[in-house]
């Protein structure tokens, strides 16, 4: 599947809709609307949601939301989720604690 | 920095039939879980398991869990519990949190089994307290011994939905509704009619309003949704619950390979997001395997076969044995997967509406929209027999990969042949003896003994029952029929518990003649 990533999607005006106060990143609490909203504001990319406002990022790191913020991102544009341009994975996969990280075998802090 | 042969991320059942394997070939496997109990999902499977003898059929999951741990183990491989995998890089370097500190592994070959997380859907009320994941429903009652609510709504009649809903009815739950906003029924039937014959009603074509309540759920309301799966208003159904329960498919857990850097796909057939990989389940990055739901979500049975696959492959892929062996014992397991990918309920076949069975026979539609099997559709199947004195009623109406009911029978009543997935048939010239093999065998708990003869005006039906305290011998209670609905005065005439049933009781009940073809449960008076 080809991912889209054209910045010359329109993706219209912004029509409230009356679930847009629901929540989808439940650890940021980040919700429907400000995601549309974030489309509009030319964030097209789930690495520029979840950079602009912290959508799976939190403690469950997108384990909940990740594929209802695709979902979402990708209906507002137009497209089939499958076309979106997949987020990042990074390590830590699991959120670990700074003093953990730091705490390395072999090596005491 | 410590070296292993082969490291192994998840100890469900791919990743410990990987080690299995693997270790069986003289490799020194360590398997790493980041919970505090091994198996992944299969102990909270508390059903019994589909299939033929060598996918383990009849046995529940937990005990095949049980098992793999001990081979496992008796094998020298180590498995490390509440032990997260954070990262993998390059040169196949893993860096895992065990408690409080971070230790570095190497492994010249990975498997990675980190298998799949619930999806959510969202609705009004979505976030309060009482909405929870079927797999947090199944953690709760079989791992930890917890309650998860009185009454619950279930969404979802995929095979989680289904056994989940049965599994709480066990629990002591009472669930209110079974819903899914697609218009057929996802999941086995055998699995929908056990439930529906509890009397749990069915909403296809129905999705959930909202969640009410303020503090925690206390009701729901769903309503009736059109063919593009929006609300048709005026169809809204209010119920009070305490428990919504989600059971709305599964996303493969892969961030470990894309970390790693494997070339991943965004394959909706497999569930999302998935590392594209050969026949043997390594990945574009030679000597990184994959296994089980993080490649595809699938089940655990098959789930088992891609992980002996893998934990080959890896043990050839390190020299360990030649070519000839991994081809060699890639075809016994390919042809054990595809065995278990036939029938109705195939991959391929997902979202289909299968008019016909394999033998030509209409499948039946009031299981596919209400759970179960309607009167006037039953007698089509070729397990549903009349005749004289005691004999088994088989009510399997869809082609799944199963056949436990034809090696239960000592006196080989039930034929399925060689095709796994054909529906059961009696060979009339065999005698039944009555001794609820079957009943006991079959894992969709879709066979019973009926005996129309029992007495003047009374028949017999011996039913498959799961739930606890067991009736009493001569206690009095009601039939109900296949859609849960009260029919007839019943008395229990004998309970019947035997190690070979594996805690599948044999419960026979007298009924009227006339009930023998409809009384399919019993409830007691209270």
């Amino acid at each position: 599947m080809q991912h889209i990533n054209d910045r010359a999607i329109a993706p219209g005006t912004f029509i409230p809709e009356p679930d847009d106060d629901r929540i989808i990143c439940r650890c940021e609490e980040v919700t429907k609307g400000e995601i549309r909203r974030a489309v509009h504001e030319g964030m097209y990319t789930i690495t520029e949601i979840r950079r602009y406002l912290r959508t799976g990022m939190g403690l469950c790191q997108g384990q909940t939301c990740a594929r209802l913020v695709k979902g979402i991102v990708a209906k507002e544009l137009g497209i089939s989720p499958a076309e979106l341009i997949p987020a990042t994975s990074r390590a830590p996969m699991r959120p670990v604690e700074m003093k953990v990280l730091a705490k390395e075998e072999g090596r005491h802090v | 920095m410590k070296r292993y042969d082969l490291i192994v991320v998840g100890a469900g059942p791919s990743g410990l039939s990987a080690a299995i394997e693997g270790a069986k070939r003289g490799l020194q496997v360590v398997v790493f879980d980041e919970n505090e109990k091994p198996g992944g999902q299969l102990f909270k499977q508390i059903h019994k398991f589909f299939g033929s003898k060598e996918h383990k059929a009849k046995i529940r999951g937990f005990v095949i869990g049980e098992q793999l741990l001990k081979e496992a183990s008796e094998l020298g491989v180590k498995v490390v519990l509440n032990a997260t995998v954070t990262g993998l890089y390059m040169d196949k370097e893993l860096v895992v949190k065990i408690a409080d500190t971070i230790y570095h592994y190497k492994g010249d070959a990975i498997l990675i089994a980190t298998g799949a997380a619930e999806n959510m859907v969202t609705f009004e009320g979505w976030t309060l307290p009482g909405v929870i994941g079927a797999g947090a429903a199944q953690t709760m009652m079989n791992l930890h011994g917890v309650k998860p609510g009185n009454r619950i709504l279930m969404l979802g009649s995929g095979n989680v939905g289904l056994v989940v809903s049965f599994q709480l009815l066990q629990c002591g739950c009472e669930v209110a509704a079974l819903v899914d906003a697609a218009p057929r029924v996802g999941g086995y039937g055998v699995h929908a009619a056990k439930v529906a014959r509890c009397g749990v009603p069915f909403y296809l074509s129905h999705t959930i309003v909202k969640a009410e309540g303020e503090e925690c759920v206390t009701g729901v309301t769903i309503a009736e949704v059109d063919k593009k799966f929006q609300f048709i208003p005026g169809t809204e159904k209010h119920f009070d619950v305490d428990t919504i329960c989600l059971a709305v498919g599964l996303s493969p857990m892969s961030q470990l390979l894309k970390i790693a850097g494997c070339e991943m796909e965004d394959n909706p057939k497999r569930g999302g997001q998935v590392p594209i990989c050969n026949e043997y389940g390594e990945t574009s990055i030679k000597g990184i395997f994959v296994a089980g739901d993080v490649s595809g979500v699938e089940e655990a049975s098959s789930a088992m076969i891609e992980g002996r696959i893998a934990g080959i492959a890896a043990a050839q892929y390190l020299g360990y044995i030649g070519i000839e062996e991994l081809e060699e014992k890639f075809e016994e397991n390919k042809a054990a997967l595809e065995g278990l990918r036939q029938g109705m309920f195939a991959p391929e076949n997902r979202g289909k509406l299968i008019e016909r069975t394999e033998e030509g026979i209409p499948v039946s539609m009031n299981l596919l929209t209400k759970g179960y099997i309607a009167e006037d559709e039953i007698e089509r199947y070729p397990g549903v027999t009349h005749r004289a004195g005691i004999h088994p009623v088989m009510e399997c109406s869809q082609n799944i990969p199963c056949n436990p009911c034809q090696d239960a029978c000592p006196r080989h009543c039930i034929q399925i042949g060689s095709h796994i997935t054909s529906l059961p048939v009696v060979d009339e010239s065999a005698q039944c003896v009555g001794c609820g093999l079957c009943v006991a065998a079959c894992s969709g708990q879709a066979i019973f003994l009926v005996q129309e003869d029992y007495e003047p005006g009374y028949g017999t039906v011996t039913i498959p029952y799961e739930f606890l305290p067991l009736p009493q011998k001569g206690e009095k209670g009601y039939g109900l029929d296949r859609s849960g609905q009260r029919v007839c005065e019943a008395q229990v005439m004998e309970v019947k518990t035997a190690k070979t049933f594996d805690h599948t009781n044999l419960l026979t009940i007298r009924v009227p003649v006339d009930m023998v073809g409809k009384a399919r449960f019993y409830r007691k008076i209270f």
